[in-house]
Formats: C-alpha cells, structure tokens, sequence
C-alpha cells in the first residue's frame, strides 16, 4: 500500500484550472471530492449505477466514479458548484426547489447536472425525462418531483408554487 | 446543524414567497423548503464531506463466512504495510463492551449485542477494523488481515431455521427461536370461531427481505481529544442520542464526555435509527489514536451489512360470514431476525402483529409472532415497519376471499371498513384509533382506478385494486413504550429562543434525513410567533445543544411529537413578548398588536420593533420580580396516545403473459395525516414512500443463497431500487380528518405511503390475471416469479391460449 504510483493531474474546474498530485488509481470523484474539496459531487454506489457522481467532462455527463482522475488530464469538469452563476440557481434549480425535486438531496447534484447537459444539447423534454432521468436513481422522491422540474424549468418559469 | 440564511433568504424570493411569509397562517402553506438552495448548490454537508485531510480512515474486516467460529485474526501483515491500528476481537473486548438492546421479546435470552465478535453469524458481520493513512490504504491494510473460521453449518430463511435439526445459531438456547408474543385474541378463541364459519380463507404469505438503501450509505467522522478526554461524533444516524447512550456504554465513557452530532443525512428510511457495531469500532479506533477517524461504507457494505428490513412468513386466516362479513382474522407471523436482534430486535415482527386489524371491524383478532435467528444480517427498522407486512396480510386475504366468495372485492372492503361515526374505534389489539373517515378515502381511491382499463383477453393483461391501511404514527406515549416493554421513552421536547437580535432560534430531537423536518417545525414557530420564516433558525441533532430524544426521527413522529411541543412553546414566547412589548408601551398586552415585526399600542399610539423587545427581554430592565428571565421556552409534549393517519391506494397494472413482466400504469394515493403543515412536503413524502412500496412489490429483494447463506444482491446491479421508468407518476391527494392527541391536529406521514403498495399492485395483478391469483403469496413479483406462474397455469405459452391478441 506504501509507495503507490502518484502523478499531477491538471485539469480544469468549473473554469478554473486545477492541478493537484494523486495517486494514479485515484477516482475522479473522489479527487474532485477529496483532493480539490468539491463535496457537492456524492458517491452513492462507486459503480456506475446510480448517477449521484455525474459531472461533465468536456460537457458531456460522465460517472465520476468510473473514471480515473489522470483519465481527466487536461479535460474541461464541471461540477454543481459550477451551475449556479455570480450567485443566481438557475432555471434548473429553481425548479427543483419550486417542485419539490429533492428531499434529501444526495442524488440530486448528478441529476443536475444530466438534465443541464440535456438542456444545452438541445435534447426535447420527453426524451429527457425518458432516456436522461433514467440513468439516475433517487430514493426519496419517487421522480415526481423531479419530473415536474424538469418541465417547469423547460417552460422558463420558477414562479411560487 | 444550522441552516444557511443567505441561501435561505434567495430561495423564498426565487420562490416569490418571501412576501407571502410574513402573513399569519403559515401552517397549511405549499412552501418551498428553506434549506433547498443551499442543497442545490452542491453545498451540503454529508458525513464523507466532512473530512478536511486530518483523518485517517478506517475499513471495516468483515466476515466472508455465513456462520463460524474465528480462531485466529492476524493483523501483523497489516500493521506492517503501514496500517495505524489493527482492531481484532481480542483487542475489542479489552476495551469495548457489548452494546444495549432496547426491545426485547418475552423469553429473548439475547440481551446485549457483541462488539467482540469470536462467532460470526452472517456474511458481512465486522471482526475487526484497520485505519490507515487514505480509505484506500485502509481497505488494502484490511486484506492483509488473515483470518481463520472453523466453518459451522449455516441456516437461510424462516423455515429452515424452525425446522426439526437445524443447525443451531445459539445451542446454548436450544432452539433458534427467540421469543414469542401473542396479540389479541386467545387463540382458542379464535379456532372455535373458525371452525364455525361459514367461510375460512387460508394463505402462506411472505414479505421478503429489503434493504433500505439510502443513496448516502452510512458513515461517520470520530474524533477523540487526549487532553481533555473528549469524543465527538459526526454520525449519519436518526438518533443522536441513542447513538451516544450506546457509544458511553460501549466505550466504558460518560455520557457527557461524548457529543453526537448530525451532518446533512442523504436519507436513511429507518436503517440509521441504531448504533452499529462498525459504528462504535470507528469511535474505538479514534480513542485509541488519539485523533480523527472517518469511516464510509460502501456499497456492498450498505447492502449486506446495514441491517435490512422486513423478512416474515406468515400463515394467516380469514374467516367470513355468508353475507361476507369479517368474523375472525388471525396470524402466525415468523419473522427473521437474521443474525442476532438488533436494539429494536423483533419490534417489526411485533408490530405487524398489532397492527393486523388494520381499517376493518373484527369480532375476533389475533396474532402469534415468533421470531427466529438464521445465518443473514440482521433485520430492524425499515420504513413502514411492520405495517406493510400487516397491510399485505390482510389485503391479501380479503382479496382471496372476494375471488373465491364471487363478491365484488370493493363492495366487500366497504361493508367491513369501521366508519367515520364509529370512532374512537378499539380494536381486538387494544389500540383505539383517534378519528378518520375511512370509508371515504376508500371510495376516493377506488372512485380514481374506476377509469382505467380492465382487460382478461389478450396478451396483456389490465387489472386494478384499491387498498386502504391505517397507520401508527407520533409514536408514542411514554406509558406505552413502557407497557410494551421498549426501553426509551417517547416524549419529545422543543425549544425556541428570541435572542437579542429579535432572531429566532427553534431546538428540536427531531433529525432532518430528507423528510423537510426543519421548514416544517419552520413555519410552525414562524406561524405562532408571528414572524417571517427568514427570522427563524433550525437547530436540531446534535446531544449538546438540542434537547433529549430518544426517539428522535422514526416512526412517523417528528412533525407530530417536535412539532407539538414547538406550537405550544411558540404561543408561550409570544404571550412573553406581547407582555413586555405592552410593559415598554405602557399598555395592555391585549391593546398589542404584532404587524411586520413591528409592535403597536393602540391607546398609547406607541410602537416598538419586535427586535427592540426582544433587546429589552435579555436586557431584563424594569423586569417584575416574578417574570421569567431568558427569553426562550421549552416544551416537554409526551402525546396522550397514538394518533392513526389512513390511506387508500389504487394500481392499474399491465401484466405481459408473455414475458411476466408487470407494469404499473396508473396510481393513486388518497391519505389523511391529520393538519398538513405543508402540503408540497406531504405529497413528496408519500409519493417517494410509494416508489418504494412499488420497489418492494416489483424490484427488490436482499436475497441468500439457500445453501451458502451469502448474500446474492450485493451491489446496485444485483439490487434494483425503482428507476425512474418503474415509477408512473403518483397522483396524491390528502383529507385533513385532525387528531384530538396534539395541539396542532398532526398526524405522521413519512411512513404511510409504503404501507398498501405491494398489496394494491398484487392484488391488481390478481385482478388481471385471475389464474394465478391464488399464488400470488409473495412479493417481489420479478418477471420470472410471475412467468413462472404464468407457465404452471398455461397462460405462458401463446400458443395454449390461441384466441390471444397481441397488443
């Protein structure tokens, strides 16, 4: 366990660069999580299944937990930390919140950030509720109000419920 | 933990209910919760976020064997690779006792739980622990670890374990049941009236185990201060006080020299609501180091190793007359405690027998339950407890016995369903249900299934079903815990404080897991004082600061326990502030009147700030001598009894002959948890709690192989919680039938909607597909359970049916 291969990875974070040493194996969620202190990425199951860890990697959504951290070497991540700009949710976010989108709120960070990625790609709502959402998993919400976020922030409105 | 005001402060105004906040009548308001923006940022604090790079972190050494005894556990190539601390059962027993059960059955001889473990009783069951440098260094060091396990025979399930021979898990009990208790009724009784019916269904019926996967598994952050002897404990638990009770007891400590404190929980769905031994060796570790010790299970962990729920077979009878009323309803519940009981041990199992009358009017009701050890891990608290399990039981067999009596099943729930002008109704088990109108919610339910398709041609099948259910929530009266025996108590207390800057800070047991605990009791006190919700603060979980529970968020109870003891502590402080409000204005107290925080004398025409008054209470100036001092209240609130929330539920299903797979395409969920102190809440509650009732009813199981006792679902691949594409959308609607228990009308909720879903969806498979009906006895109803079932009664095969339509 002593002496394992380390190396800096330089990356850039919500449009910040980065570079910190880690050990090879390292995950990418985890060095987000414990060596740059991005707590908001959670890990639910560290194996691809539930969708908590997602982040963009060059806008795409990835699984923070099935990738290395040196596999991020000079890749654009963005994270939850990065959505919200000069202080103000966004459309998103606002939904959620709106709609009740979240309960505990530890798979909702990656579910976040599909939907965002879906909305830049221009990808309709039905598709993204039906193929995005799919790839995630919340235990206390029973998607509804997930769902009624997503439409909410596609109709462009966050007004009081 | 407290909560975020600038965050707080922009999510009213995004919401635009900032304006709306300051008005009276807050209580019943759809608010947007108050802690959500900070959540939405990425900005929560969960147990693993809490590390800043000072911990080592643990990794627990588990056993790989269902049953065995531990002859050697050698950690020298551990240490030698670089592990700060190797625990093995040696060394844990020469600094750690076991830990206390709370709830034990008549004849239980198991009364602690071991924390040196020399037998090991399921795979997964922690040894020992290494700490190293990273979690990564910690689970290499623990594979270093060389353990020796004399293998012993190991026993799956219920029956085996009950059957003549079975390898014993206590052979110094003799037997691998752990004790047993009878509600209701005798059962001579009850064979007399059975045996004269005129009708008697019988049918085995089993809940399967389940786990209640969190999407944060659990974790915790020790730290222990050599200098002045000190633990502090960041826990993911329901229970911080229990936790520390457990960890003082364990650690040979004072309670005082320990503080337990709650992070952000990522749910927890009654799988937090106990100290686990992993959990305590993690503390151990941090007082033998001297230092920080962080510890997050993983996964698999989460799966095999966090106590699962439910796991009960029961053999149950229902007896009709031939105008189909309920003459007698029994049940001999098994229920598979798994390893060893845990704190709360057989209280599922106990529960189902309580609560088996569920909505109906029997004449005659009873149930046995027996509780048996086997080789898997340990089953304890999971949402719904026991209730599902009743729920199912009954449901089931009144849906049998419609199909076999030729009645309309509705028609038959309606004609048994206590009314409305019946209550305060007993029944057989001696709880008293405070007040509901049952029968309406059922024809509220049904009345929202009646459009949906029914069709018995084809190869898809379409069938419906309408279930009600009646819930014990607020657990409970103090007198009654300690009737049945559960060692804690059931009060709740709550306390607020107007500090010196008119900010208002709010103490509660209760623990916020996700359920919106903090904007609930938030609108509470905003609504008694008078004030904004921005001026209010939430404290709650932490032994230190926020008051005694030893209940804490479980059972249905913090809205209803907290949030009564808040209410009446809020009216309290504003007497206290109107009085010296009307003291500075040299008026009445009744002449005051509280408008935009601003206090008003209408015959001085004097005003004062509500931030003014509550400078002077502090300031104590001009005080009479008899007036309290600190402007704070504290409310102890024990409820005089229970209070039961009800529901009904409706499932349209679609069962695929030819692939057995079973879709819910339509459901409904009509509940009544008393007042609502905000809907929007109330209805992600319950819809989140159906998603798992449909999880139980389809998806899930924590299986074990029959013959090697290992756990077959040990990762989110092999354990299929419900996907969004398994989930319809949940039409909720709630009545509002108020309990005269509490001062507010409140009843719980965070349970209820699990407790009719499999028995809903079962019996609108049944429904479907009558055929089949009468093995319909076990959930989940995975495409293979039902194919198969399909297959034996000839519906699998296109070909046999001929006539079948494709759709």
């Amino acid at each position: 366990m002593t002496g394992a291969p380390e190396r800096t990875v330089s990356l850039t974070v919500n449009g910040t660069a980065r570079a910190a040493r880690t050990e090879v194996r390292t995950l990418l969620s985890d060095f987000l999580r414990h060596t740059l202190g991005l707590t908001g990425t959670h890990v639910g199951c560290e194996e691809g299944v539930c969708g908590s860890c997602t982040v963009l990697l060059d806008g795409e959504p990835v699984r923070a937990c099935l990738m290395l951290a040196v596999q991020a070497e000079g890749r654009r991540v963005e994270t939850v930390e990065g959505l919200a700009q000069n202080g103000e949710l966004t459309a998103l976010q606002r939904a959620f919140m709106s709609e009740h989108g979240l309960q505990c709120g530890f798979c909702t960070p990656g579910i976040l950030m599909s939907l965002t990625a879906a909305e830049r790609d221009g990808l309709p709502e039905e598709e993204t509720a039906t193929h995005v959402l799919a790839g995630h998993r919340c235990r206390c919400t029973g998607y509804n109000g997930i769902r009624a976020a997503l439409t909410r922030s596609r109709e462009g409105g966050s007004d009081e419920h | 933990m407290s909560t975020d005001h600038g965050d707080r402060a922009e999510a009213d105004a995004d919401a635009d209910a900032g304006a709306e906040a300051v008005r009276p009548g807050l209580i019943g308001r759809a608010l947007p919760r108050v802690h959500d923006a900070r959540m939405l940022r990425g900005h929560g604090r969960y147990a693993d976020d809490l590390d800043d790079g000072t911990a080592l972190h643990a990794a627990v050494v588990r056993s790989p064997v269902p049953h065995g005894r531990v002859t050697r556990f050698d950690g020298t190539a551990a240490r030698e690779g670089g592990a700060a601390l190797v625990l093995g059962p040696d060394e844990i027993a020469r600094h750690a006792d076991p830990l206390p059960t709370v709830w034990r059955l008549p004849g239980q001889h198991q009364r602690d739980i071991e924390v040196a473990t020399r037998t090991v009783r399921y795979v997964g069951q922690p040894l020992g622990l290494v700490v190293a440098a990273s979690r990564a260094a910690a689970e290499d060091a623990a594979e270093r670890v060389e353990l020796s396990i004399d293998p012993l025979p190991p026993v799956v399930g219920v029956d085996a374990a009950l059957a003549p021979g079975a390898p014993l898990l206590y052979p110094e009990a003799g037997t691998n049941v752990a004790g047993e208790v009878r509600f209701g009724d005798p059962a001579d009784e009850i064979e007399r009236a059975m045996a004269a019916a005129p009708h008697v269904v019988t049918r085995e019926l089993t809940v399967q185990r389940v786990n209640a996967a969190s999407m944060e598994p659990r974790g915790l952050l020790a730290e222990w201060i050599p200098h002045t002897e000190r633990l502090t404990v960041w826990s993911s638990t329901q229970v911080p006080h229990p936790v520390r009770h457990g960890l003082a007891t364990a650690l040979r400590l004072r309670a005082d020299q320990i503080q337990v404190l709650v992070p952000d929980l990522g749910g927890a769905f009654g799988s937090k609501t106990t100290l686990y031994v992993d959990e305590a060796l993690v503390c151990l570790a941090a007082r033998l180091l001297g230092g920080r010790v962080a510890w997050t299970e993983d996964r698999t962990e989460a799966l095999t190793a966090t106590y699962q729920g439910r796991g009960q077979t029961a053999t149950a009878r229902l007896a009709l007359g031939h105008d189909g009323r309920f003459l007698a309803l029994d049940a001999h519940v098994r229920g598979d405690l798994g390893a060893f009981s845990t704190q709360g041990g057989s209280g599922p199992f106990q529960i189902t027998g309580q609560s088996l009358e569920g909505p109906y009017k029997l004449p005659l009701a009873g149930a046995t339950v027996t509780c048996v050890h086997t080789n898997a891990a340990p089953t304890g608290a999971y949402r719904g407890y026991g209730m599902q399990e009743s729920t199912w039981i009954r449901e089931r067999l009144i849906a049998e016995a419609a199909r076999e009596l030729g009645l309309d099943a509705d028609e038959l729930r309606l004609r048994n369903l206590i009314a409305a002008e019946e209550m305060p109704y007993t029944v057989r088990t001696h709880m008293t249900y405070d007040t509901g109108d049952y029968p309406a919610t059922f024809r509220a339910a049904a009345d929202a299934v009646a459009e949906a398709p029914r069709e018995r041609t084809g190869r898809v099948r379409r069938g419906v079903a309408t279930v009600p259910s009646v819930e014990i929530t607020g657990y409970g009266p103090t007198a009654l815990l300690e009737m049945t025996g559960l060692e804690a108590s059931g009060w709740e207390s709550g306390r607020i404080r107007v500090n010196q800057d008119g900010t208002v800070t709010v103490f509660a047991g209760a623990v916020s897991m996700g359920q919106g605990i903090e904007t609930t009791l938030t609108q509470i006190v905003a609504d008694r004082l008078g004030v904004p919700m921005s001026l209010v603060a939430v404290r709650l979980g932490d032994t230190e600061a926020t008051p005694h529970s030893e209940y804490s968020s479980q059972a249905s109870r913090s809205l209803v326990l907290s949030g009564s003891a808040l209410l009446r502590a809020g009216e309290r402080l504003r007497e206290r502030m109107d009085a010296l409000a009307a003291a500075f204005l040299e008026t009445t107290p009744e002449d005051v009147r509280l408008e935009e925080l601003t206090f008003r004398a209408d015959k001085t025409d004097r005003t004062a700030t509500w931030r003014e008054i509550a400078h002077r209470g502090w300031l104590g100036w001009g005080r009479p001598e008899h007036d309290r001092i600190q402007l704070e209240e504290t409310v102890d609130f024990d409820p005089p009894d229970v209070t039961y929330a009800h529901a009904s539920h409706a499932a349209a299903v679609a069962v695929d002959l030819d692939t057995g797979a079973v879709t819910v395409e339509g459901y409904w969920a009509v509940h009544d948890s008393g007042v609502l102190v905000n809907p929007l809440i109330a209805e992600g509650q319950t819809a989140g709690a159906v998603a798992q009732g449909l999880g139980l009813a389809l998806l899930e199981e924590a299986a074990y192989d029959p013959v090697t006792a290992r756990p077959l679902a040990a990762s989110f691949w092999d354990y299929a919680i419900p996907a969004p594409p398994d989930v319809p959308e949940i039409r909720v609607s709630h009545t509002e039938t108020p309990t005269p228990h509490n001062p507010g009308g409140f009843k719980g909720l965070g349970e209820g909607g699990t407790l009719p879903t499999a028995a809903a969806v079962v019996n609108a498979v049944a429904d479907a597909v009558p055929e089949i009906a009468a093995r319909l006895d076990r959930t989940p109803l995975t495409p293979y359970r039902v194919w198969t079932l399909l297959r034996d009664a000839g519906l699998a095969d296109e070909g046999q049916e001929g006539t079948g339509e494709r759709s």
